[in-house]
């Protein structure tokens, strides 16, 4: 096995061809780290900035009446995990600014994708394009033919005669592929590793697991091209074919699954979720409306709870609590609707699933992101994140108004040192545990795949 | 018919022929002998304008094969070592499509005849050429070049792997060819099957004729032992 | 030698079943792909109806509510529902201003699926707030959609390259290139005849497949469906120039597919995302989180300032001032002034910040010659009314449109004005106008212009050559 590992090395090292498509590749993986690695400074400094800015401008409202801060609102601002400079994931069509207001909660806004060219489309040269195309594309350049050359050239019994056991001539031709992708990859990551190891958040667990993914997805490419080379009657049928099933995992099925998942599960529109939630809102408690039904019946409720004859008797400002009930009711409302959503995805999701039968592309894509926290579960935790804080916010807002005003007083304004109570926003990536529990069946999948293809490999015979 | 004069072939450092210089007239079947290597095909190759010569000239009919390519190839019939048909087309087919490019419009029976002609089994007319034995191939590859009534027919080891039958029945139609006034150059490793075909016969190697024969001039054992000295020659000098 | 070739090619493609699966093939894409454009147009559509729906009925309603209350009737209505007040009927009874379909959107998914197709723009929403991005899974935005385009950017170059990387070279793998090469032919003439009879059988299974294809979206426009099939072609004429470049001069069939692959990534893959990159490192534009905090600064600075804004603002537009008494100024009043006071102060951070998008675009544009792929990608999309620029269009006329509007609304806030069922027939109305200098044929005569780049190349590269050889001998 080690001779047929050295030789299929040797071979590989000394052709042209995949010195230059090898050499291309890290070439393009080293100008995507380098692009991406700025980026990713560049947005991190951003938003750093903009934090600051945002604080201030909460810190320096001055004197205010709460319900108007509640008005005027916060912004958060997404931070980037440091593995999201490897796999962008879905960041580019992803909001980066939440929006934390009154009454209402705001889906993150400003994805990139709409302040770029029509080019975007196309998609980017960055560590994920080369990791998850690029290389696999290299993987069946390096190894359409290693059988399928022992056929043409009539090594193959040559080597027979030598008493070479089949399977060691495997394994030999399969390190050999696998060595310098192992080599390739893991220098990248190394490289990440070091650059990424100061930043807060950061965790080599994370990137090992990464890493270990990508390996796996690259055995199963390796696996498939191993095995077309051995069922083809020729190099350049084993290749065509190759390229075929590259076409159809890496581009044509995750596409043509993205159609079918979203005509089975469609989004609402924009306006339609808006009016939705506006229907269902106004069925309950709106804070700015004491007259309405919902607004009399607290009113009942609450005079009784205190056994006082009128709102002005009460020992809070009736305003300001009524205001934070209604926050309560439209939490609820959006909680639902975008629980909705949430569901309208995950229908979507077993779509992706079932499909990724056809595609390691897809299990290995969902997987790399998860772990980059840059998938859609990672998105909607920081959304989440956003929500708890407006209705935090909200409360700490109305609770200082119900508290220190009386029935009526819209005149009631705090102090200037007061909005410095607020805690900060702070938010925490979702932990590797979590991540994998989310793609727990991905991981399945690609582990399937891994399997399958290997069994697969080892059971069927050499054409001629 | 088939001429070259001082035909040079260098491939780096390496002379792959060296100032060869031929003359193949009308009628005459030219024998080129020698081992692998000996510059036999590269003289072929040149006549053909498949390779361009490092210095010198190849001339058919008193054309330049170099500067007049597609126009002498008119006159040129020529079966390489391992002639291949596309395998999805019948033997007609075959015929038909490559005289058909060269200009050759020939109707169902003209190239039946030709087939006849060439000696391929009637039956195997209309069947596709994937299951074709060597011979059998070889056979349309001579329909081809009776059907194009060349002048000069370069043949490249055309009896290596056949039967002995269909080496003899090779040999006939070369004969028969020959009558037709036809200049053949022909390269190959079968002293035999040479002595029985040839006119003249000239022993290469290294890049260079070293000996040349009127073929009815020199005995089968005669023309063994002046190519084995050939051969052993510079092994000697060694 | 063309009839024979003729002749025989369509023989061997038929034997050896090419032609048969490449239809098959080409079919299943074109149909499948214009199926899922089919849906995404309907959908569109279908929103858009809904949405006109539900803003009639409820004009019907608010209409016989003012004829009702102009009777004298009292319906006893809470004040910020009564349509008497000029701001309820700007806030709630919104028009529609939609940007429907156009007969070719089937064609290309574009930009469609990042934004929406209709907004109601409001008397009190801020521009800054518009939200023209579309609820959209990210995923799905990410691995892009399977749509006509794609398949003809993308697919067909691949079919292409598979179908002719090795007119030449399997003929010497065959065996078959001495005989061929020892005919009174041209190689290079006989490796263009068999690229062009290719060239034309595929084309004639485009046409079936585009046929098709349209006729599933009930062919809306039979230039549509030319253009599109001549888009087919000349982007096809594009990779068979280059493949003939490739068969013509390398050798082995398995160095023709690597080389004509790598084209395949450059064009489709590369340029275009190294020019999108390049863009973004050239003309940065300052970050959306900037200019919130900008806003916000801005906003923050009016809010402190709300009594003193009003009157200013009152000071310059004397024209709102009339009828106007201390009593009568509402929430409203000082809302409206200080968001028209922060839309202005911003108006110059928002145009620098369209204006280097501009730019950008501008560059992108200059750049997109570089790539046929670019060209296709663009054309199809603007005849779909997909690109970026339509959407940009369709932008700028909402913001139109919601300026007027607001404009319609301000004098009849500011003169205390009740709102009449007259008033109600007057209302601005959205009209989307395509924008059909978008569309432009120069970028299909950018992709005949790059393939006769490549055959200039083919030729004078042939014509230095010393040595005017193929490996027809290996």
């Amino acid at each position: 096995m080690k001779n047929t590992l050295i030789k299929e090395l040797k071979e590989l090292f000394r052709d042209g061809r995949i010195r230059l498509a090898g050499g291309i590749v890290i070439l393009l993986l080293g100008m995507a780290v380098w692009i991406s690695s700025s980026q990713y400074h560049k947005i991190k400094q951003q938003n750093k900035i903009s934090e600051a800015h945002e604080r201030e401008n909460w810190e320096d409202q001055g004197e205010k009446n709460p319900h108007s801060a509640a008005h005027y609102g916060t912004y958060a601002f997404k931070p980037q995990y440091p593995l999201g400079f490897l796999d962008k994931g879905i960041e580019k069509y992803a909001g980066t600014s939440v929006f934390m207001e009154a009454h209402k909660r705001n889906e993150a806004q400003f994805s990139p994708v709409i302040d770029q060219t029509g080019l975007a489309r196309f998609g980017e040269l960055s560590p994920d394009f080369i990791l998850l195309f690029i290389i696999p594309l290299l993987i069946i350049l390096m190894g359409y033919n290693s059988f399928t050359k022992e056929r043409e050239l009539g090594t193959v019994s040559l080597l027979k005669s030598q008493g070479v056991k089949s399977n060691n001539i495997l394994f030999g031709k399969w390190l050999s592929l696998f060595l310098p992708i192992i080599a390739i990859t893991l220098l990248l990551f190394l490289i990440a590793g070091i650059l990424l190891s100061g930043l807060e958040g950061f965790g080599w667990g994370s990137l090992f697991l990464l890493l270990l993914v990508y390996w796996i997805y690259y055995a199963v490419f390796i696996n498939i091209t191993l095995l077309t080379s051995r069922l083809s009657k020729s190099s350049s049928i084993a290749l065509v074919v190759m390229l075929s099933v590259w076409i159809v995992s890496c581009l044509v099925v995750p596409k043509a699954t993205g159609n079918i998942a979203d005509s089975k599960y469609p989004y609402p529109t924009r306006q339609q979720f808006t009016t939705s939630v506006l229907v269902d809102k106004e069925k309950g408690l709106d804070g700015h409306n004491p007259w309405s039904k919902e607004a009399k019946k607290l009113e009942q409720q609450t005079l009784a709870k205190y056994k006082v004859d009128s709102l002005a008797q009460l020992p809070f400002n009736y305003d300001a609590f009524r205001m934070q009930k209604g926050e309560e009711h439209e939490a609820k409302v959006y909680q639902k609707h975008y629980q909705k959503l949430r569901d309208q995805f995950a229908g979507q999701a077993s779509t992706y699933r079932s499909l990724s039968i056809l595609s390691p592309f897809l299990p290995a894509r969902f997987l790399s992101m998860g772990i980059s926290r840059t998938d859609y579960h990672s998105h909607w935790d920081f959304e989440d994140a956003t929500e708890n804080y407006r209705i935090i916010t909200q409360k700490f807002l109305n609770d200082n108004f119900a508290k220190n005003s009386s029935y009526g007083d819209w005149g009631y304004k705090v102090d200037s040192s007061f909005w410095k109570d607020l805690p900060k926003f702070n938010y925490e990536h979702p932990s590797l545990n979590k991540v994998l529990e989310q793609q727990l069946f991905s991981l399945v999948i690609l582990m399937g795949w891994l399997l399958i293809s290997f069994l697969l490999l080892l059971t069927v015979k050499n054409k001629i | 018919m088939i001429t070259t004069k001082k035909i040079t072939k260098k491939y780096g450092d390496f002379t792959a022929l060296d100032q060869l210089s031929l003359n193949v007239k009308p009628g005459e079947i030219y024998c080129l002998l020698g081992a692998n290597g000996a510059g036999k095909s590269t003289t072929i190759n040149l006549v053909l304008g498949f390779i361009n010569p490092t210095s010198g000239e190849a001339l058919i009919n008193g054309k330049s094969v170099f500067k007049n390519n597609i126009e002498t190839k008119k006159d040129i019939a020529y079966i390489p070592e391992n002639l291949m048909l596309y395998p999805t087309l019948t033997a007609m087919e075959n015929l038909d499509y490559f005289s058909g490019i060269g200009g050759q419009k020939l109707k169902k029976d003209q190239l039946e005849s030709l087939l006849i002609q060439s000696g391929l089994q009637p039956e195997a007319f209309y069947k596709r050429t994937n299951a074709f034995s060597k011979g059998m191939r070889q056979k349309v590859g001579i329909a081809i070049a009776i059907a194009k009534q060349a002048k000069a027919l370069l043949l490249d080891e055309p009896t290596s792997g056949l039967d002995p039958k269909a080496s003899n029945e090779f040999g006939e139609l070369l004969q028969e060819l020959k009558g037709n006034g036809v200049a053949t150059l022909m390269a190959t490793h079968d002293l035999f099957r040479a002595k029985e075909i040839a006119t003249h016969i000239g022993i290469m190697k290294s890049g260079k004729l070293k000996q040349q024969f009127t073929a009815s001039d020199i005995s089968l054992p005669q023309l063994e032992k002046a190519y084995l000295d050939t051969m052993n020659y510079k092994e000697l000098a060694k | 030698m063309f009839t024979y070739n003729f002749k025989y090619e369509l023989k061997l493609l038929l034997r050896s079943s090419w032609i048969q699966l490449l239809t098959l093939l080409l079919l299943l894409l074109f149909v499948f792909a214009s199926y899922n454009g089919k849906q995404k147009v309907d959908k569109r559509t279908a929103d858009i109806t809904s949405a006109q729906t539900v803003v009639d009925t409820s004009d019907k309603e608010t209409l016989s509510i003012l004829l009702a209350i102009e009777k004298g009737e009292d319906l006893n209505l809470s004040p910020w529902v009564t349509p008497t007040s000029p701001i309820n009927i700007g806030n709630q009874n919104p028009r529609v201003a939609a940007m429907p379909a156009n007969e070719m959107a089937f064609m290309s998914v574009g930009q469609s699926d990042i934004y929406t197709h209709y907004v109601l723009p409001k008397v009190s929403g801020d521009d800054f707030a518009l939200n023209l991005s579309e609820m959209a899974s990210p995923i799905q935005l990410l691995f892009g959609s399977f749509d006509l385009a794609f398949v003809v950017v993308y697919l067909l170059p691949l079919i292409v390259i598979a179908f002719s990387y090795n007119v030449l070279s399997e003929e010497r793998e065959r065996g078959s290139l001495k005989l061929l090469a020892s005919q009174p032919i041209s190689i290079r003439k006989w490796v263009f005849q068999k690229i062009g009879i290719r060239m034309f059988w595929i084309s004639i299974m485009v046409l079936l497949a585009t046929t098709v294809a349209f006729l599933l979206n009930d062919i809306k426009s039979f230039d549509g469906y030319v253009l599109f099939f001549v888009t087919c072609v000349i982007y096809m004429l594009f990779w068979f120039g280059l493949t003939f470049a490739v068969n013509i001069q390398i050798g082995k069939s398995t160095q023709n597919a690597f080389v004509l692959l790598g084209f395949w990534i450059v064009f489709v893959l590369l340029i275009p995302s190294i020019i999108n990159q390049v863009s973004d490192v050239l003309y940065p534009v300052p970050s959306r989180n900037q200019l919130i905090n900008e806003m916000r600064e801005h906003k923050s600075e009016a809010e402190k300032k709300q009594d003193q804004i009003l009157d200013n603002f009152l000071r310059d537009h004397p024209e709102y001032a009339v009828n106007n008494d201390a009593n009568s100024k509402s929430f409203w009043h000082s809302y409206m002034a200080s968001q028209k006071i922060v839309k202005e102060e911003l108006q110059p951070l928002l145009s620098e910040f369209d204006n280097n998008l501009a730019k950008r675009q501008k560059w992108v544009n200059k750049l997109q010659w570089l790539s046929p792929a670019i060209l296709v990608q663009q054309d199809l999309n603007t005849r779909a009314g997909t690109s970026k620029a339509d959407y940009e269009n369709y932008r700028q006329q909402i913001l139109n449109f919601s300026n007027e509007w607001r404009d319609y609304f301000m004098p009849l806030l500011y003169n205390n004005q009740v709102f009449t069922s007259e008033h109600f027939s007057k209302l601005p109305i959205f009209q989307y106008k395509s924008d059909k200098s978008i569309i432009n044929g120069y970028r299909l005569w950018g992709v005949l212009l790059l393939t006769s780049i490549v055959l200039v190349i083919v030729i004078i590269t042939y014509k230095l050559r010393t040595k005017k050889e193929y490996s027809i001998i290996q």
